[in-house]
């Protein structure tokens, strides 16, 4: 019997690394260079759930995008989750990210939602403040990332796991 | 005029022909369950093997993942597996449905190219305007640099110009007295003057040098060191340097104690002898007739200094501008570096105490000084390792992935009195806060793997309120800057200055 699978949503604006967070997280690499997504790209990978049961994630890499027009929003129906990505060198993609939340919140308003703050690898360089990121923590599950690296990617999608039941 | 025309059949047999051989069209038929009926076109344009147990039809299948089959869904510019963009339409019929993909990769190919370019020119743009902003605040940091140093060109010129005249005139002074005990012999009254001259002239000599050197120090100043202090033989130093300089004059001068507080009185000795005698030296300085007194009272947990004259007075106008180096507030007749009192204050200040100036033109001054008394602390770059107060039950935890870099840091430590925990990686700094916050965090900035500035962010963002200190083997004004944009309360370069090092935990550690 097959394990159950669960549509999961990369959404964000275009260059925060939603297609790199997801080629490290299903194939464990990284391409530096920066290489836009038109449309979608569909992956898969098989995880534990929070019960220990095997769960499929079927991501859906969107293109990014500021808002989420029409087509965005046909991309969305049926999903269980959305992973919201930002980039912390850039604070405008944290509202862009949150923007979506709320946008799609009429499309999927029982999605489980975390948000990936991503390149943390270039920490030094980050416009995002830590205290902003503290009080996010309140409303929402907010992970620090990095595709380069790995750090925090494996965490966030097993937070979204984590919220699915089988 | 018609929405759909009629077109002539050699044109609609061209479109045809055209559109098919644009889309490559691929329509897979599928009962209500996914299994496959017909498959008509080329699957393997797609990467879909028809021939598969399941019809290679698995990914197709992830497409729908929670959508109706009985409702006709459009998908456009799907990447598959393959890697080729199509078009796909799910089209409901009355026994199943059809799966019908159009390829899409020579458009995709222009449309990525287009939105490539359009997004590399918004982050560049982006990029472009970081830049521009941080040249600017670069432009304005230098050119404050600019402004400190011609600041701090003019104050070494005036402390050179002053220094020339402050030197020569009491070794001019010395020197000619000495010549004229070499001539006339050591006894008699003239003797006695000339020797006189000369401890004057040495007692200022002494307090201008200590003040130079306190000045050297800059505004952080040195390490203060507490102990007890034995204020009646302070006042008897004092008076045994002051009393001829006044008696010189013909002032009357008295040095009073009064130690009504049975508890050591714990103070730096050398900084405090410093202000006393300052404030006196200026007192006899600027005063003709009448007297000079000090009192030192150690009082309530506090010492209580009063330094008063009958001199020349200081105008209302002047009173705050004599603090400043370099500053003899306007008095007339004025001599000296200007520097006394400038270091008075910066080592009140530096002792938590307060000053007031209470003064009247003609008339005569009035310094009075409150000190609260110091903790004895440990100056372990002296070789002292005795337990500070202030380090009392504190946890710090050391993250460095160099052992000996680590355990050099916890020897410190250990020897200033704190509890100490080491762990060798950022993992280590991220786990062990959620177990037991410590109350300091010393933390590597540069370490294999998760770095300590971002180490020290995600601390930050989940709410640890401890104290973070970074250290670096970065100088750089941008990596410190960085490091307390991700939530560090101090950095310090490598190599470690013990004492700085030494001071910056005594003020994490002071100011929760």
């Amino acid at each position: 019997m097959s394990a159950p699978a669960f549509k999961v949503c990369m959404l964000g604006d275009f260059g925060v690394g939603k297609t790199s967070l997801v080629a490290r997280f299903v194939r464990s690499t990284f391409a530096p260079k920066y290489l836009t997504t038109v449309g979608v790209k569909v992956d898969s990978k098989e995880v534990l759930s929070a019960q220990g049961t095997p769960i499929k994630f079927v991501l859906w890499d969107i293109a990014g995008r500021s808002t989420l027009d029409a087509l965005g929003a046909n991309y969305l129906r049926g999903a269980s989750a959305l992973l919201l990505v930002a980039d912390g060198t850039r604070e405008q993609s944290l509202s862009v990210a949150l923007n979506l939340l709320m946008q799609s919140r009429a499309v999927l308003p029982d999605a489980v939602i975390a948000l990936a703050v991503n390149k943390l690898d270039l920490v030094e360089r980050w416009e995002v403040a830590p205290t902003t990121l503290a009080e996010l923590r309140r409303s929402l599950p907010v992970f620090e990332t990095s595709a380069l690296s790995g750090d925090g990617v494996e965490g966030a999608f097993a937070a979204i796991a984590a919220g699915l039941s089988p | 005029m018609n929405a759909q025309p009629q077109l002539p059949p050699a044109v609609e047999n061209y479109l045809r022909t055209f559109f098919l051989e644009r889309t490559q069209p691929l329509l897979l038929s599928f009962d209500p369950h996914w299994n496959l009926r017909d498959v008509q076109g080329d699957a393997a344009l797609f990467g879909i093997d028809a021939e598969a147990a399941d019809g290679g039809v698995r990914e197709l299948q992830d497409l729908f993942i929670g959508l109706s089959l009985d409702n006709d869904q459009d998908l456009p510019f799907v990447e598959l597996s393959s890697g080729r963009s199509a078009h796909v339409h799910l089209i409901a019929d009355t026994d199943g449905f059809h799966l019908l993909l159009l390829d899409a990769e020579d458009s995709r190919s222009r449309l990525r190219a287009q939105q490539q370019l359009g997004n590399e020119a918004v982050l560049a743009g982006q990029a472009k305007s970081k830049a521009i902003s941080r040249l600017r605040e670069i432009r304005s940091e230098l050119e404050r640099q600019r402004a400190t140093l011609e600041e701090a060109n003019a104050l070494k010129n005036a402390l050179i110009a002053t220094l020339s005249h402050e030197f020569r005139t009491p070794l001019t002074s010395i020197f000619g007295y000495l010549h004229l005990l070499d001539r006339r012999g050591s006894d008699g009254a003239h003797a006695v003057q000339a020797l006189s001259a000369i401890r004057r002239n040495a007692t200022y000599l002494f307090t201008l040098a200590e003040n130079l050197l306190e000045y050297g120090r800059g505004e952080s100043g040195a390490l203060l060191c507490g102990a007890a202090v034995d204020l009646r033989a302070l006042a008897r130093d004092i008076d045994e340097m002051i009393r001829p300089l006044a008696e010189d004059k013909g002032l009357h001068f008295s040095v009073q104690v009064a130690v009504d507080d049975p508890a050591p009185a714990l103070f730096d000795e050398v900084r405090l002898r410093q202000i006393v005698i300052n404030l006196l030296s200026n007192a006899v300085r600027y005063t003709a007739k009448g007297g000079i007194g000090a009192t030192l009272a150690w009082r309530d947990g506090h010492l209580h200094v009063e330094v008063r004259d009958t001199g020349i007075g200081i105008s209302p106008e002047f009173q705050a501008s004599v603090f400043k180096p370099f500053n003899r507030g306007g008095q007339s007749g004025s001599k000296g570096a200007g520097l006394g009192l400038s270091i008075v204050r910066r080592l009140v200040e530096q002792m938590h105490g307060t000053m007031t100036l209470e003064s009247q033109p003609a008339c005569g001054t009035r310094f009075l000084i409150d000190l609260p008394p110091l903790e004895r602390i440990a100056v372990i770059a002296e070789g002292r390792g005795h337990s500070a107060l202030w380090v009392k039950d504190r946890y710090v935890l050391v993250v460095d992935d160099d052992p000996d870099i680590a355990h050099l840091l916890e020897a410190l430590l250990l020897d200033l009195g704190f509890r100490v925990l080491i762990a060798t990686d950022a993992a280590g700094a991220l786990a062990e806060p959620r177990r037991q916050a410590p109350d300091v965090l010393l933390i590597d900035v540069e370490m294999p793997g998760l770095s300590g500035n971002a180490a020290v962010y995600q601390l930050r963002s989940h709410g640890y309120r401890g104290r973070i200190v970074t250290l670096s083997a970065t100088s750089t004004v941008e990596a410190r800057d960085a490091s307390l944009r991700a939530g560090a309360d101090h950095y310090l370069t490598k190599p470690l200055n013990v004492e700085q090092f030494v001071s910056v935990m005594q003020r994490v550690t002071q100011s929760d």
